[in-house]
């Protein structure tokens, strides 16, 4: 199985620590999602892995190697900060830098066709870039990072930009490529994206990485501490608890409520308490898992 | 060769060359340049001859009154004339007011009776400005006359006239070093012609090329294109493809236009005949470009094989270390506006090269000929002047090319170290402090 592997790096730049002592493991046919806030040193970190900075300490490897030129031409890598040359056509754009990636020119040929063809940008391979709306531009964009078969995939918010049919798209074949057992890295801000695509997640803020690994034990690691309640009739108590701190409403709805429930409280004895008042008719008890958002929002806040 | 290199350079190349700018810049480059070279051929060629009647001379006929009041040197001026498109008529002191207002004479000349015995100094009377130009041959004439007539009055014998009549000039040679025969070299304008067609080339070439390499380092900055590029490619790797197929766009189009001036030369009627009516030096209309170069004087400096792969070399190595710099200065700025104050400096040591030429033929081993043509910015122009001079010692021109290639290579990684450093300062203002902050971690 190929993986990533970084182990203690550390970045500065003068003063500025842009990493520090970040270590995380990325394996292939899973995607890794990096999160982290404006400036938390994603951005440094994904620089490195792809060689154009190298680390002040620790070590980066793919394949047990450390990152270096040649790993240049296994890895694919949309920046979030990106561009085409707006003169030059489509084609001639994904030949080049097909090249750059060590492609030859006929094999390119036939790749640069193949996924033009698979983002419906065929008609558009003669045009200058300049002449492509952002979102193809995008597309075309995309096209260059995975021309070259990357082993490796780096992906900065790729979705910005792309309206929800391309970006259903892009999904699919980001799907198709974890299948075929390539090492995928999404770095994003957008929790719901991260939520849905990744296996696993680095969480980094202030250039140290605060959580990392299987997303669905960090998610169960964090307490279920919301309830949603829906019903028809008068929940009486419910005041009462407010006020003693066992609970706190946070939301009041048609049928319902959403609470909050503190250490104190014992959720099987409210919904035992609910369950006996007479008349009351419960339609939904469910204790919800923290989403991503809150696990970051928590994280980035108890750092700080 | 890195492989990366040959890449970045053919990418380079071949999106240039099948542009429509390129291919239009490429046809209509030598009209341009014809045009250039006729205006400046003709503006040489108006000043060299005796008679101003060229476009940019004065025009129209001058006649020029000569009031002899000696009587004896009036025919003698007549004889040996003027030049410059003048008549000169001798005429009576009385009749010269009426001759005056009729527009008979456009001047006057009077020859002071005195003359002969005082050293009285004749006087021309002009209405306009224009008869100044015939001031130096008139003087001549008139210099002439008079010491004809005192001659003669004398009488000095045709002998001693001709000892009188010699004149010296002094020619000069020069030892070519590498094939150890004394042979003549061109006159002192043929390597001034050699260092400033050199310096010439380099300037429009960095001018042109140069931004070019700019502009294409700046581009990839200001598109986000370069983040994408630093993740396949070295920078140095990158930037070293940049300019030398941006360089090789540049000579493939001033091969095209070689290429056409040569061949339209040889098949147009000869260009220098289009300029210079072959009568004027007294040859037969039919006389051959060659023939007329000779009778006008004209010494096109003949380049021995080394000179001319000296002349290659230090074009094209001035050429790509100015290349770099360029390319240090498009990693740099964010627009070309910014680049302005930058630009400047840089193209200051081509011109003080040029500037230098005088100096440097007159020493061209002193500390400055030295000096500059050891200096990579500035020692092109200067070093193929003292070469063609032959002052050059080899292990001169062997530090001072060794020099040239080293700053070469310099240039380009220091644009390669700005230029990754560049990506982490999107947005931000460079400071020289930051820059060099970056450098160091880069």
């Amino acid at each position: 199985m190929n993986s990533l592997i970084l182990q203690g790096v550390t970045k500065c730049f003068g003063k500025v620590t842009a990493a520090r002592d970040i270590s995380f493991t990325a394996t292939s046919g899973r995607i890794l999602g990096l999160l982290g806030p404006n400036g938390a040193g994603k951005t440094t970190t994904i620089r490195m892995i792809a060689n154009i900075l190298t680390p002040d300490e620790g070590t980066v490897a793919l394949d047990g190697r450390n990152v270096g030129q040649w790993s240049q031409e296994k890895m694919g890598y949309l920046p979030e900060e990106r561009g085409l040359y707006k003169k030059l056509k489509v084609t001639a754009q994904l030949r080049y830098l097909g090249a750059l990636k060590g492609l030859g020119a006929q094999e390119s040929a036939g790749k640069v066709e193949y996924w033009l063809d698979r983002l419906g940008l065929t008609k558009w391979g003669t045009r200058k870039a300049q002449d492509l709306s952002k979102g193809m531009q995008q597309k075309v964009q995309f096209i260059a990072t995975v021309l070259a078969d990357p082993q490796l995939i780096i992906l900065d918010e790729p979705f910005s930009g792309l309206d929800p049919v391309n970006s259903e798209l892009l999904q699919e074949i980001i799907a198709e490529m974890k299948q075929d057992g390539r090492i995928i890295l999404f770095a994003s801000h957008r929790m719901e994206q991260v939520e849905q695509l990744c296996d696993d997640i680095c969480l980094i803020a202030n250039g140290r990485l605060l959580l990392g690994g299987d997303l669905r034990e960090i998610k169960k690691s964090f307490k279920r501490d919301k309830l949603v309640l829906e019903y028809e009739g008068d929940v009486p108590f419910l005041s009462a608890m407010q006020e003693s701190g066992e609970v706190q409403i946070l939301e009041w709805r048609e049928d319902g409520c959403v609470l909050q429930i503190s250490e104190d409280c014992n959720p099987r004895a409210l919904l035992d308490r609910v369950l006996s008042i007479p008349g009351l008719e419960l339609y939904h008890f469910e204790m919800l898992q923290p989403s991503l958002n809150e696990i970051f929002i928590q994280t980035v806040r108890d750092e700080a | 060769m890195r492989r990366k290199i040959l890449v970045v350079t053919r990418s380079e190349f071949m999106r240039r060359v099948t542009s429509k700018t390129f291919i239009v810049t490429t046809l209509l480059g030598p009209l341009l340049l014809v045009g250039f070279f006729a205006v400046t051929i003709m503006i040489s060629l108006s000043t060299l001859e005796d008679d101003f009647d060229g476009p940019f001379g004065a025009t129209g006929m001058l006649r020029i009154g000569i009031v002899d009041e000696t009587g004896v040197l009036g025919d003698r001026i007549i004889d040996q004339g003027a030049g410059g498109n003048a008549t000169l008529v001798l005429i009576m002191p009385d009749s010269l007011d009426n001759q005056m207002t009729r527009g008979d004479v456009d001047a006057y000349v009077r020859i002071p009776a005195e003359m002969i015995t005082a050293n009285e100094q004749p006087v021309l009377y002009s209405v306009d400005g224009d008869a100044r130009r015939v001031q130096w041959t008139l003087s001549e004439a008139i210099e002439w006359a008079l010491k004809d007539y005192l001659l003669a009055e004398n009488n000095i014998s045709a002998n001693v006239r001709a000892i009188l009549d010699r004149s010296v000039f002094l020619e000069i040679f020069t030892n070519d070093a590498e094939e150890e025969s004394s042979e003549e070299v061109e006159a002192e304008e043929g390597y001034y012609i050699l260092g400033l067609t050199l310096g010439t080339l380099m300037y429009m070439g960095i001018l042109i090329y140069g931004t070019l390499i700019m502009y294409a380092a700046m581009e990839e900055r200001t598109t986000r294109v370069v983040e994408v590029l630093v993740s396949s490619v070295r920078p140095f790797d990158l930037l070293m493809g940049k300019v030398l197929g941006i360089g090789l766009v540049g000579f493939a189009q001033m091969a095209v236009w070689g290429i056409m001036i040569v061949g339209g030369t040889v098949l147009a009627s000869p260009m220098i005949g289009l300029f210079v009516d072959p009568a004027m030096y007294d040859l037969p209309a039919s006389a051959t470009n060659q023939e007329i170069l000779a009778a006008a004087e004209i010494v096109l400096p003949s380049i021995s094989p080394s000179l001319f792969i000296w002349f290659i070399l230090y074009f094209v190595g001035g050429y790509l270390l100015y290349g770099g710099l360029f390319a240090a200065v498009g990693t740099m700025v964010d627009s070309p506006q910014e680049s302005q104050g930058l630009l400047l400096p840089l193209m200051m040591p081509i011109v003080i090269s040029i500037i230098f030429m005088g100096p440097i033929m007159i020493a061209p081993n002193g500390p400055l000929a030295v000096g500059l043509s050891l200096f990579p910015l500035t020692s092109s122009v200067p070093m193929i002047t003292r070469i063609a001079i032959g002052a050059a010692p080899y292990w001169q021109i062997t530090l001072s090319y060794g020099l040239l290639l080293g700053a070469f290579l310099t240039s380009i990684w220091v644009s390669a170290r700005i230029y990754r450093a560049s990506l982490l300062m999107y947005g931000k203002k460079p400071s020289l402090k930051t820059l060099v902050g970056y450098l160091r971690s880069g």
